[in-house]
């Protein structure tokens, strides 16, 4: 998608090729949903930077707030004005934004809501797999699950309907491969958001103090009854395929679906497909007529049995004796990782017994093959990174020789050698909090590492019991000026909004020092000895101490002089080069490599940032504007 | 399993996505299903990138089983390497010759195999292979960002891909600026010729 604003088009049975995000996108537009909040995050970015790019136009309200919880209260708010909201998220956010939900579920909506998650098998681009329908069956909200881009657009404007009928939240749970895809998509029409609403006091419903909060409790449980007859005639849950002999049957869902729906086909299986869209609640008698009428039963689905459990309980009261294979007791599917159809050949035909389509094993033998010595290619920072300067200014300031716990984003990445900063995070916000454990316990020194987004997500709750309880840590705060890792999208540092608007801008230092941080120092991680020389004096601070290393994304650089077709620098490496690697060694950028036994400088990767001008010993790398 | 399948292989940055999306809104374009995979974050910082294009009234999955692959579109020698599992001896291999030396060889002070090397590795799956110079190309189209187009042209050129070469050309009308879409076409056409040139084993 070139331009978002295609997604406006008022062009009902138009067919678009779709991310299944851009879909969502369009569904929001569709449903009339005028209220939209983020906090951005792989694989879910795509539904509100759509919309970012054209909320005015369309007179949608959108905004990156800054944390999911912040997010889905903004977006739960809204929907009790009556106005339609949605709030989209990665797995790992619904964590964050989990406090609100559980008892927004409680309160109810007036208007629609939606909250998306987006899960992420294989974890692409997260810290953990979490499968998040759990949430749908903790919380008692139902839950929609798109198995293509053309549901993913459906779906939301189902999930609107079904969320102002039940007065209940409704979650919309996508995975990386339905987020990432693209796919045809038929429009709808566009429905004209309002952005209108109003606010009626109800306190039994919204001032959840223990004695409103029993009965709501008991409100809820009846709404998700209503929820099950909703999902009894959904229909997203559907009967695809019937065999002509009734001995196997398939359940499945999602991404998941696709895969069986090929599995099947490549081993030729006659089988009946029953394809589940909302999977909370389950059409508990949908599902067990489907039981009875089938001898075996396998259900195909991504990462947790959460479709299998329910699935068996619901065959101790309609089909006892039906066999149902999956991912409990004997393990057919992996319970890690993303799924695929190879995946799902191997436990089809091993349950029935087939022989595989294709001779994997050869295929497998082969590949091995060409995977010995070869090597890997993991994501790193990028060439020109300002974060590798300061990976290098902390190196150079403590030696080595303190700990670093670390954050959420491409920072993370600087755990690789040869730089080696970093030593773990856990979510967003932990390494100030972290830091804080470590030192008190090792008493060594210890230096935080967060990105400018990330602090604001979560990192002031921290850095203010560090400065309540006297810890002596250092939080390097590295301000690249964007949301990076997920697409440069703005937030409270940047002074514009979502909706590109200019706003205030809320600087870091001030914050800090707001929390009562005593040593607060705003470096440029380019000029290396000023900032290793700031850092040092951090470190020797009694209590906590806060260094931000502002200097904007590479990427964005690059692209910004591209833009207005400003000149780029490179640098090269010149004759007085004693070819002692210096750079190669000490800082890792993939634009220095080795050619003829030479450090050399790759012309179309460099964008000059001259760090290694810098590190050079011998003044050996010149940098100069080309273009 | 019935469908054409097309993986593209290659390194963040290379624009692989765009390049997929492209043949993806020249399926929809001759009202064919398609699916298109594409991988975000962590994957696009450097990092190793591989997407599926998929094209066929039965498709649904967005990507496909080991072996399946119709078409490997390689931006970059040691990626192509890398998703051979897809390949099979019918599989075309279209691969840039543009190599991106991974760090971890210039930390263990290694240099790039060869491309002979890498060829000999491919010949176990397929010999099919066309390489394209597609950096060399896009220079001398006019932008080394044009890498991508190229081997587009040069997938157009064999004529395997069941969508027209105006449908593409339409494709990248839409999807690139208007103000590099000038250097995109001569991209596309360079890519077209050199791969004309080569004669294919199936
Ligand atoms: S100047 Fe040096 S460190 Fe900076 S991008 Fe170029 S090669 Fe890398
Ligand atoms: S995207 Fe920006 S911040 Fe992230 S690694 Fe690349 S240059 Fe650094």
């Amino acid at each position: 998608m070139p331009d978002s604003r295609l997604l406006l088009q008022d062009a009902p049975n138009k067919r678009a090729l779709l991310l299944g995000n851009e879909a969502i996108a369009r569904g929001i537009l569709e449903a009339g949903i005028s209220v939209v909040t983020t906090y951005p995050g792989t694989p879910a970015s795509e539904i509100a930077d759509s919309i970012s790019e054209i909320a005015a136009e369309a007179g949608v309200y959108m905004e990156y707030s800054i944390n999911e919880m912040v997010a889905v209260e903004v977006a739960a708010a809204t929907a009790n004005c009556g106005v339609r909201s949605l709030s989209a998220m990665k797995h790992v956010g619904l964590n964050v934004a989990a406090d609100a939900l559980m008892t927004l579920a409680y309160m109810g909506v007036k208007g629609g809501c939606v909250i998306v998650t987006a899960d992420d098998p294989e974890c692409y681009s997260s810290q953990n797999e979490q499968d998040n329908r759990f949430y749908a069956l903790l919380a008692n909200l139902p839950c929609l699950e798109p198995s293509n881009a053309q549901e993913a657009k459906d779906m939301t404007v189902s999930a609107v309907e079904i969320s102002e009928k039940l007065e209940l939240p409704v979650l919309l749970r996508t995975t990386t491969r339905v987020s990432h895809t693209r796919g045809p998509v038929t429009y709808g029409k566009l429905t004209k958001p309002s952005l209108k609403g109003e606010f009626v006091r109800d306190i039994k419903r919204m001032n959840l103090v223990p004695a409103n909060s029993r009965p709501m409790h008991t409100v809820l449980l009846t709404k998700a009854e209503k929820a099950k007859e909703i999902s009894e005639t959904s229909p997203y849950n559907t009967i695809v395929r019937r065999s002509k002999s009734g001995k196997l049957g398939v359940i499945s869902a999602s991404a998941a679906f696709n895969y069986a729906m090929e599995a099947i086909d490549a081993l030729d299986l006659d089988a009946s497909i029953l394809k589940l869209g909302m999977t909370h609640p389950l059409p508990e008698k949908l599902i067990g007529t489907f039981l009875r009428k089938h001898k075996k039963i396998v259900v195909v689905e991504e990462l947790e049995p959460y479709l299998e459990m329910q699935i068996k309980a619901i065959a101790k009261d309609y089909a006892p004796n039906v066999k149902i294979y999956g991912k409990m007791g004997t393990l057919y599917f992996p319970r890690d990782g993303e799924l695929s159809t190879r995946a799902v050949v191997i436990g089809l035909a091993k349950i029935t017994r087939r022989k595989l389509p294709i001779d994997l094993k050869e295929i497998d033998r082969k590949y091995a093959e060409v995977l010995k010595d070869l090597p890997r290619r993991p994501p790193i920072l990028c060439a020109g990174c300002p974060h590798r300067a300061t990976f290098y200014v902390i190196r150079k300031a403590t030696d080595g020789k303190a700990v670093y716990p670390n954050d959420i984003g491409c920072y993370a990445l600087g755990f690789a050698p040869p730089l080696s900063i970093g030593d773990g995070f856990l979510c967003m916000g932990s390494s100030v909090s972290m830091a804080q454990g470590i030192s008190k316990v090792t008493g060594r020194d210890t230096i935080g590492i967060i990105g400018d987004s990330t602090f604001f997500h979560a990192a002031i709750p921290g850095l203010i019991n560090a400065v309540y309880n006297n810890h002596k840590i250092t939080l390097a705060v590295l301000d690249n000026q964007a949301t990076a890792m997920t697409g440069h999208q703005p937030h409270p540092g940047t002074g514009v909004t979502g909706m590109g608007v200019p706003t205030e801008k809320v600087l870091i230092e001030k914050v800090a020092e707001g929390c009562g941080v005593k040593f607060v120092r705003v470096v440029d991680p380019f000029k290396v000895k000023e900032a290793t020389a700031v850092l040092k004096e951090a470190l020797q601070h009694s209590g906590p101490s806060v260094v931000v290393f502002r200097s904007p994304c590479a990427l964005m650089v690059v692209r910004d002089r591209r833009r207005k077709g400003a000149k780029i620098m490179v640098c090269k490496i010149t004759e007085e080069c004693t070819n002692c690697m210096a750079c190669i060694k000490l800082l890792g950028c993939p634009a220095l490599v080795l050619v003829d036994g030479k450090a050399s400088i790759n012309e179309t990767l460099c964008i000059g940032c001259g760090l290694c001008a810098s590190v050079c010993p011998y003044q050996a790398i010149k940098c100069e504007e080309i273009g | 399993m019935k469908g054409f399948n097309i993986v593209l292989t290659g390194v963040g940055g290379q624009g692989i996505l765009l390049a997929a999306e492209i043949l993806g809104t020249a399926a929809l374009k001759e009202g064919l299903n398609v699916r298109v995979s594409e991988i975000h974050g962590m994957a696009q910082r450097g990092g190793a990138v591989v997407s599926n294009v998929r094209i066929g009234e039965n498709v649904l999955a967005p990507t496909f089983l080991d072996g399946k692959a119709d078409i490997l579109l390689g931006f970059e020698p040691l990626e192509t390497l890398r998703s051979l599992n897809f390949a099979s001896e019918k599989t075309i291999i279209i691969m840039s010759d543009e190599r991106i030396t991974p760090t971890e060889l210039t930390a263990k002070k290694m240099e790039y195999p060869s491309l002979k090397e890498i060829t000999n590795k491919i010949c176990s799956f397929t010999k099919n292979i066309i390489i394209v110079e597609a950096a060399k190309l896009a220079k001398e189209a006019g932008n080394i960002l044009t890498e991508n187009v190229v081997l587009i042209g040069a997938l157009a050129a064999t004529k395997k891909i069941p969508v027209k070469d105006e449908s593409i050309l339409e494709a990248l009308k839409e999807l690139v600026p208007t103000k590099h879409l000038g250097t995109n076409i001569k991209a596309f056409k360079l890519g077209y010729e050199y791969a004309q040139k080569y004669k294919l084993k199936h």
